[in-house]
């Protein structure tokens, strides 16, 4: 009998994730994503070996030079390696749009699946902490936060994260409810599975998928959102290569070199369009009617 | 409209010759109808009651232009079409809102700038030349004297000064009540930030023309005239209109004398000043100034370039002025006053309350990197944190030198004292300000400390959470970015033991809970011999340095764009407001 | 399901009381007074202390709590800490540039987007497709503030078509819309890149659907299908979605309006965030929370609406 319990949904969810699988690999504009997506966790893990200088060694004497032999992007206003910079940014940007999504991810996931499948009181309390929290604008939070604990990473991923929180939490709440009603979940109740075990082996994979697609736009909008908040000077701890402050620091020079914040700029944008088109095909792999 | 004034003008000379109503009375009637101050006082002088009127020699050509204060800027200035035919200054603040334009609490420079242009005080600061003091609401500066041991100042005020019509009070002529109740609401720290700078004054008007200002301890003129020029609490308030408008509505609808008048605030938007045209120097050439809030640098610069703005608040770098006089039809203004940037170092706790810590971290400090991130002529280094460069009793460059204390960058020998001292793998933490001016010098000093194997982790905080957190000791390490008038300012704010954040007895900005140079920084205040002050003055910047109180890096001139119209109508050389100074006599040219 | 709607709107009100808590209690914690930022490298201590004497903050936390909260329910939001201005002035004149500006960017988002997502979802998979979809993902990939900075400079600076300053005053309405132009662009461009997506998506949704594939069927021609059944069965998603990108929207308008210095309640708040100006900071957030919880309340209406299920418990 408990292997009944044990087998009945895995079987689901393992056909589900073929499924998933092969309609992904169709979608080219997934696997570009994901190539990308790949391609910059390299540049990020693969940094020191990339960098042609050292991201720190300032020269300050040498600031603000154009490009040049060497310094294929000019360099900064410490006389920093532009090129080099954007090269390591790729760590600041992954950590904060990874790890923010995670936390804010797994806290909302919770909320909205306990709330979903424990209902009354438990449910009520929860769904208005999260209507609460979704009542804060996104860039708004972060200020709040910034404003309260000071900038740097660790902040930023708390605040970036709160803001997510209440949005997975929603997405998750939905189809808890009908998924609790469920046979597969039912039949698995009676024959003696705790909350605890239900929510973890029978819930969550089954919302898993939406979550996956939430959490790639997600982590999209969060590399973002840590642009916004370095471009108002509270972004991740100096000397710190951030692509957001090297947008801001090179926006003041616009009109003589506009490459400086031009490069920035563009490491930026792929970035967030990877997980954006990443997030995309993972919608269209897992909505049946979008194969159809 | 002409032809009407002309006759209330002579009704009103009829009525006062037939001593219907007072001088006083005209006076106001005579402003209310919109005579500029020329005209008034002749208008005086021909009715026999202008006495000894003072008629200011740099009159500009101003006079019997009669036209009324009524002009309005329009809200948006994009047509730049001058309202008459005088120009409307448009000038872009580096703020996103106001603080509070009651000038006894202005302090940021927005604030100040748009204080600058409607108060005045008994003396000023030469436009565009603060090194300068002239006679401003006074007619005179006055030498004190001794009375009863102590030091009295009389000052004879000018005639015929004509305050703005108020919200809720009309244009009346200022009197010394005004003085003595304006210097009475600086010297009390219910009604202004600046109260302690005026404790041990007693203010006394004697007639309507003049005030008496006795102080318990002598000052030299250079430490006293500071306190009733036009800057801080020496700016003259309206008593009528205080009192009728209370402290809230005064901050966001300022009277005061000046050659513009304050029109209408937009929160985060606009403020717009409209030509006094009674002024007493003269009716001003422009209509008025519009100042719009900017905070982001690239849309002031950006401003100026499509001729949307005619001054703009530059970025203090000596790259961004080169690039604006690039432009045609730009050019980029540098000018004092600069502020100076020091790095203070909390003796009081491990390890940098030992001496030597303190002098390895200033070694390993780079002067010529600190002022390349600014580079020249913007920003020079300095060699005492009350710097010979900007006033007496400072250090020049060769006097540190000969006193064995200019610090200049050596790795080595601070690597050498904290090997003496004992100390390795030396880490702080301190926040710094979002403003750029503050992250660069966190930033490079991060460098250069890494270099000697010392590691300082920097969190950025927003800008009034930085003052907040440094006010509460949070900072081992606090780099100051400040203009002081005066070496006294200097050491009392930052270096007496009164001034120790958090625990001194009036908790101001000692971040270094420095305490050795109490009496000497006493007995130079009290010094009315001007060269033996200058003395005592070199000798305290001489002690902070041997003990490494604070390591003085560079000071920072103010940088500001404009289109080559503009005329200030003054040589820029400095100004304390630390704006290029709007005045009567500034113009709009083509 | 009018039972289900009261239920929730008077569920709204509690959570907009905690929402209204938690923000009387945050700007506070946010360490920096109003005093001190308003006094900045000149504060003493002393002047501090008169100066938050004088902002009536020296009073209780609770006291001033219930007067947060009276004040509210009598409809006064109370006055500036730094400006003294009834903070309702400053939201009366902000208010109208920010809704004109979330306005035009959601009509040029609509306009340049429905048909975008039509053309990409009906060309699924060909190069139109292709193209259509990672430009709209560029578009949303950008910050909107460094995109207003370029527009700034090449249309402003460069060209002169534009003004840099993007706000008119009202009473000209074309110089209005001239200075509106640039902001409303930097962020349209964003709101179609929105707006095309999820039109695209849920056409696709649309077409697969049984009866528009019967009125394939019965050999209705494409355009008329397109247009008549599944267009109009899309509309009802999209303009309900429409209102959540409103509130997305109101978080990128802060750094337009900043960047393009016009007015709006976003700037504002960030000014006021910055000069701790509790009483302005907390009065905007009530808007932003109203706002908000209005339109969740609204998708959690048409939620219930689609799915019973909702409904029951």
């Amino acid at each position: 009998m408990a292997q009944a319990e044990a087998t009945l949904p895995s079987v689901r969810y393992v056909s589900q994730r073929r499924r998933l699988w092969r309609t992904f690999t169709q979608n080219r504009a997934a696997l570009v994503g994901l190539a990308m997506v790949a391609i910059i966790v390299f540049v990020a893990v693969a940094a020191p070996l990339l960098a042609p200088h050292d991201p720190l060694e300032q020269s300050v004497v040498n600031r603000l030079t154009p490009p040049s032999e060497g310094y294929p992007l000019g360099r900064d206003d410490y006389g920093r390696d532009i090129l080099s910079r954007i090269i390591y940014g790729a760590r600041a940007a992954l950590l904060v749009g990874i790890v923010s999504v995670a936390f804010g991810g797994l806290l909302g996931t919770a909320m909205g699946t306990v709330a979903g499948f424990r209902g009354g009181r438990v449910e009520t309390t929860i769904m208005r902490v999260v209507d609460v929290m979704l009542a804060f604008p996104d860039l708004i939070t972060g200020l709040l936060v910034a404003a309260v604990l000071g900038g740097g990473m660790t902040n930023l991923i708390l605040a970036i994260g709160l803001t997510i929180a209440p949005r997975f939490a929603r997405v998750a709440h939905g189809p808890t409810l009908s998924l609790k009603n469920k046979d597969f979940v039912e039949a698995a109740r009676a024959l003696g599975a705790r909350d605890g075990r239900l929510l973890l082996v029978h819930i969550v994979p089954n919302v898993a998928g939406e979550l996956l697609v939430l959490a790639s736009l997600w982590t999209a909008s969060a590399i973002r959102l840590e642009a916004s908040l370095s471009f108002i000077g509270l972004g991740v701890q100096p000397p710190t290569p951030s692509w957001g402050q090297m947008i801001r620091d090179g926006t003041i020079h616009l009109t003589d070199v506009p490459l400086f914040s031009l490069a920035p700029g563009i490491a930026l944008l792929l970035t967030v369009l990877a997980f954006n088109l990443l997030g995309d095909g993972l919608r269209d792999a897992l909505d049946p009617k979008a194969q159809a | 409209m002409n032809q009407q004034r002309d006759r209330e003008m002579h009704e009103l000379a009829a009525a006062v010759a037939g001593g219907q109503i007072s001088r006083r009375a005209l006076l106001r009637r005579a402003a209310m109808i919109g005579l500029s101050a020329p005209v008034i006082g002749g208008l005086l002088a021909a009715c026999g009651g202008g006495g000894n009127e003072e008629t200011e020699p740099t009159s500009p050509a101003g006079e019997g232009n009669g036209s009324t204060a009524t002009t309005e800027p329009g809200e948006t200035p994009s047509g730049g079409a001058p309202s008459g035919d005088r120009p409307v200054l448009r000038f872009a603040l580096d703020a996103a809102d106001l603080g509070t334009l009651d000038p006894h609490y202005a302090s940021s420079t927005p604030d100040r700038t748009v204080v600058d242009m409607i108060f005045n005080a008994l003396v000023r600061y030469k436009p565009g030349d603060s090194s300068q003091f002239e006679p401003d609401l006074a007619t005179e500066i006055p030498e004190p004297e001794i009375v009863d041991g102590k030091q009295v100042w009389t000052f004879t005020l000018r005639q015929g000064v004509m305050w703005h019509p108020g919200p809720q009070t009309e244009s009346y002529e200022l009197t010394a009540d005004d003085v003595v109740f304006s210097l009475q609401k600086s010297a009390n720290s219910d009604t202004s930030a600046y109260a302690a700078e005026y404790t041990g004054m007693t203010f006394e008007k004697v007639d309507d023309y003049t005030v008496r200002i006795t102080l318990d301890t002598p000052l030299s003129p250079l430490l006293f005239l500071p306190k009733v020029a036009n800057y801080s609490g020496g700016f003259i308030m309206s008593q009528r209109a205080v009192e009728a408008m209370g402290p809230d509505a005064i901050k966001t609808h300022p009277v005061g004398t000046g050659p513009f008048m304050f029109q209408n605030y937009t929160p985060q938007n606009t403020i717009e000043l409209v030509a006094w045209d009674n002024y007493f120097r003269g009716a001003p050439k422009l209509a008025g100034v519009t100042l719009r809030f900017m905070p982001d640098p690239s849309s002031r610069e950006l401003a100026l370039q499509s001729g949307e703005m005619d001054v703009v608040d530059g970025i203090s770098e000596a790259r961004w002025v080169d690039k604006i006089n690039a432009i045609d039809g730009l050019t980029a203004d540098v000018f004092g006053v600069g502020e100076v940037t020091f790095v203070n170092f909390d003796m009081s706790r491990e390890p940098l309350s030992d001496v030597r810590v303190r002098q390895a971290l200033a070694y390993a400090m780079n002067r010529e990197e600190h002022l390349a991130l600014f580079g020249e002529p913007v920003a020079q280094s300095v060699y005492s944190v009350a710097p010979a460069e900007l006033m007496a009793g400072g250090l020049t460059r060769e006097e540190a030198e000969q006193a064995g204390v200019a610090y200049d960058y050596d790795p080595d020998r601070a690597q050498q004292l904290l090997a003496e001292a004992g100390v390795q793998n030396l880490t702080f933490e301190v926040v710094t300000s979002e403003l750029d001016s503050y992250r660069k010098h966190y930033e490079a000093l991060q460098a250069q400390l890494a270099k000697i194997g010392v590691t300082l982790t920097v969190n950025v905080v927003d800008h009034p959470t930085f003052h907040s957190l440094i006010r509460e000791n949070v900072n081992p390490i606090v780099i100051y970015i400040a203009f002081r008038p005066n070496p006294d300012a200097y050491f009392s704010q930052f270096f007496h033991s009164d001034a120790i954040v958090v625990t001194g007895p009036k908790p101001n900005t000692n971040f270094s809970h420095y305490d050795k140079v109490d009496d000497l920084i006493e007995e130079a205040r009290a010094e009315t011999d001007p060269d033996r002050q200058v003395e005592l003055w070199k000798e305290i910047n001489t002690r902070i340095l041997q003990d490494m109180a604070a390591m003085p890096l560079l000071y920072i001139n103010q940088v500001y764009g404009r289109s080559k119209r503009v005329d200030y109508g003054h040589e820029l050389k400095s100004s304390l407001a630390l704006y290029p100074q709007i005045t009567e006599l500034t113009t709009i040219t083509g | 399901m009018a039972v289900y709607a009261l239920k929730r709107i008077l569920l709204a009100v509690p959570t907009l009381l905690a929402v209204l808590t938690l923000i009387f209690i945050i700007v506070r914690v946010v360490p920096g007074d109003p005093a001190t930022a308003a006094l900045g490298d000149y504060a003493s201590k002393e002047a501090v202390e008169a100066l938050r004497q004088r902002m009536g903050l020296d009073k209780p936390l609770y006291v001033q709590y219930v007067d947060f909260l009276s004040g509210l329910l009598r409809g006064d939001l109370g006055r500036s800490l730094i400006s003294s201005q009834p903070v309702i002035d400053q939201i009366r004149f902000a208010l109208p540039h920010t809704i004109e500006l979330a306005v035009a960017a959601i009509l040029i988002g609509l306009v340049l987007g429905i048909p975008v997502g039509i053309i990409t979802a009906v060309r699924r998979n060909t190069m139109v497709d292709y193209v259509g979809r990672v430009l709209s993902l560029a578009g949303l990939s950008f910050p909107a503030f460094y995109l207003g900075i370029l527009l700034l400079y090449f249309f402003s600076v460069r060209w002169r078509l534009f003004p840099t300053l993007g706000a008119g005053n009202f009473s000209d309405p074309l110089a209005n819309l001239h200075h509106l132009a640039l902001p409303a662009i930097s962020l349209g461009l964003i709101e179609t890149a929105y707006i095309g997506r999820m039109t695209r998506s849920v056409m696709i949704n649309v077409l697969g659907d049984d009866y528009v594939r019967t009125a394939r069927a019965k050999g209705l021609s494409n355009r008329v299908v397109l247009l008549r059944h599944a267009f109009r069965a899309a509309l009802i998603p999209i303009v309900s979605l429409v209102g959540i990108f409103a509130i997305s929207l109101i978080g990128s308008s802060v750094l337009t309006e900043i960047v393009f210095s016009r007015p709006g309640l976003g700037r504002l708040m960030v000014g006021a965030i910055r000069q701790r100006d509790y009483t302005t900071v907390q009065s905007i957030m009530v808007i932003y929370a109203c706002f908000i919880v209005f339109i969740n309340l609204i998708t959690d209406l048409v939620y219930g609406l689609v799915d019973p299920r909702v409904r029951y418990e």
